[in-house]
């Protein structure tokens, strides 16, 4: 029969999990509202950001008991930590779902800039470190979780990239500053969104290999 | 301030990790153990330990229930033999081997505090304290005597509490009082190494709280090995920490690193709970 303890952890991990799918979801769909120009889906995103909310309280409140009743220690105590942290970055990826979708209303009719900035390109990278990210996570698998971190460059050259032409475009067409000035946010998001998968897998690492890996500590 | 001041301020102050007591630091050894087997009779109760407690550290043992970590205690001060038992391999104090001690002056220099307060029942708080020194051949020296009874109290954070009624029974103080009765009575024959046997373990959570803020102070000038069933006290107080199975040293570490990662599957499954 497992302990009680051991529920409570499988509880907590099945919680994770379960966010972690709500927000990959919230991911996808607002990355579709934002290349189908569905506002329909966008704003089905915005709505439903407030169950990644309620998980995050649950989540929070899951860890606060454990640790107060249960002292826990070794892989127990990295889980709840990880848990934490993947917990808060999990919350603030559903936010930038909602902030990707917000700007898919506002970009509806300006796909063809959408294609041309390269930012579609930049959101697909960034949609599968997040799945990988989570699978490293379900999975327990510190190698997946190591095979991100390297792809977080490729997204933060890319927000680069994409600044560079946009301010060229706008130099050189001015009617387009608002769309324009609509992607360089919007890049901004889907570079953040790079990051907060980057910092699961680091979790994801410590975790399973009680390793620090996060501000390149590894090296 | 100026920006470069707290730039400074900020580099020059040490990283928190970075004052942790590490293994890989060198640190004075005041305890040796060596391949250490404790018999009793012919079945084997230790199988080769081999440890070193540093100088003015806690060392903190941890294990189920009759894995060896009381039996290795009492070997550390020759107390093994002494109750029937029998060991092999080699335990050094300050470089030198155990063996080559009488007991007695050993016991003086490594003393010893059990899981259950034992104050002389017939004699006075004073006298429990003085027991020792008497034995020592002091038992003419009077004011040496109370100098020290007083010192050793004070020590063991007894004294505010008990300094109008020294003549009073030991017996007729609380269990946590009593306790530190005891560690008072052993640091009065001027110890260099304190050994506990589960100190806690009869007490409540406020006595304990006081024992374990007792021996964070007593590390300063003691060096202490403390045999624990209480993980977190094991945590709390120690610098390194070794777990025992079945008679083995399955693992020995600094205690930060024992409880956050330890480095075998036993101690994990031990310490989370899940076996043990």
């Amino acid at each position: 029969m497992p302990r009680h303890f051991e529920i409570e952890l499988d509880q907590l991990r099945t919680n994770i999990i379960k966010m972690g799918s709500l927000v990959d979801e919230q991911i996808d769909l607002a990355t579709m509202a934002l290349i189908e120009s569905n506002t329909e889906k966008a704003r089905f995103v915005i709505e439903r950001d407030k169950k990644a909310d309620e998980f995050d309280n649950l989540i929070d409140a899951q860890c606060e008991r454990i640790f107060a009743l249960t002292q826990p220690v070794a892989t127990d105590l990295r889980l709840i930590m990880a848990a934490l942290k993947i917990n808060h970055e999990l919350e603030r990826m559903g936010d930038i779902a909602v902030n990707i979708a917000e700007r898919a209303i506002s970009l509806q009719y300006h796909l063809e800039l959408l294609r041309r900035s390269r930012v579609i390109e930049m959101s697909s990278i960034a949609r599968e470190m997040v799945k990988r990210a989570i699978d490293s996570f379900v999975n327990n698998d510190p190698e997946l979780a190591r095979e991100i971190l390297p792809k977080d460059d490729l997204v933060d050259n890319l927000n680069k990239t994409i600044f560079n032409f946009l301010v060229s475009e706008m130099k050189s067409d001015p009617s387009i500053i608002e769309p324009a000035a609509h992607i360089i946010v919007l890049s901004r998001h889907l570079e953040r969104l790079a990051d907060h998968a980057t910092n699961i897998s680091e979790e994801v690492v410590y975790l399973v290999d009680a390793k620090i890996v996060k501000h390149h500590a590894e090296q | 301030m100026q920006e470069t001041d707290i730039d400074e301020k900020i580099t020059k102050a040490p990283l928190v990790a970075e004052t942790k007591r590490q293994p890989e630091q060198i640190m004075d050894i005041k305890v040796s153990a060596k391949n250490v087997e404790a018999f009793f009779g012919k079945s084997k109760a230790l199988h080769g330990i081999s440890l070193d407690v540093p100088t003015n550290n806690v060392v903190a043992i941890i294990g189920p229930s009759g894995c060896g970590k009381s039996t290795f205690l009492r070997c550390l001060n020759r107390m093994h033999e002494v109750a029937g038992g029998s060991r092999k391999g080699t335990i050094m104090l300050d470089g030198e081997s155990i063996d080559n001690y009488d007991p007695v002056v050993l016991r003086r220099r490594v003393g010893m505090v059990f899981q259950k307060p034992n104050p002389f029942p017939t004699m006075s708080i004073f006298d429990n304290v003085a027991a020792g020194l008497r034995l020592n051949g002091m038992g003419k020296k009077k004011k040496a005597i109370e100098e020290i009874v007083e010192r050793s109290l004070k020590q063991a954070a007894l004294l505010d509490e008990v300094k109008d009624i020294l003549d009073r029974s030991g017996t007729s103080l609380s269990g946590g009082q009593q306790q530190r009765l005891c560690i008072a009575r052993a640091l009065a024959v001027d110890p260099e190494v304190i050994l506990m046997d589960e100190p806690a373990s009869a007490l409540d959570p406020i006595a304990t709280a006081k024992i374990e803020e007792l021996i964070q102070e007593l590390k300063k000038n003691y060096t202490i090995v403390i045999v624990t069933h209480n993980m977190q006290q094991a945590a709390r107080v120690s610098d390194q920490t070794a777990f025992f199975y079945l008679g083995q040293l399955i693992e020995f570490d600094v205690t930060d690193r024992l409880f956050t990662s330890p480095q075998k599957k036993q101690t994990e499954d031990y310490i989370t709970g899940r076996f043990g």
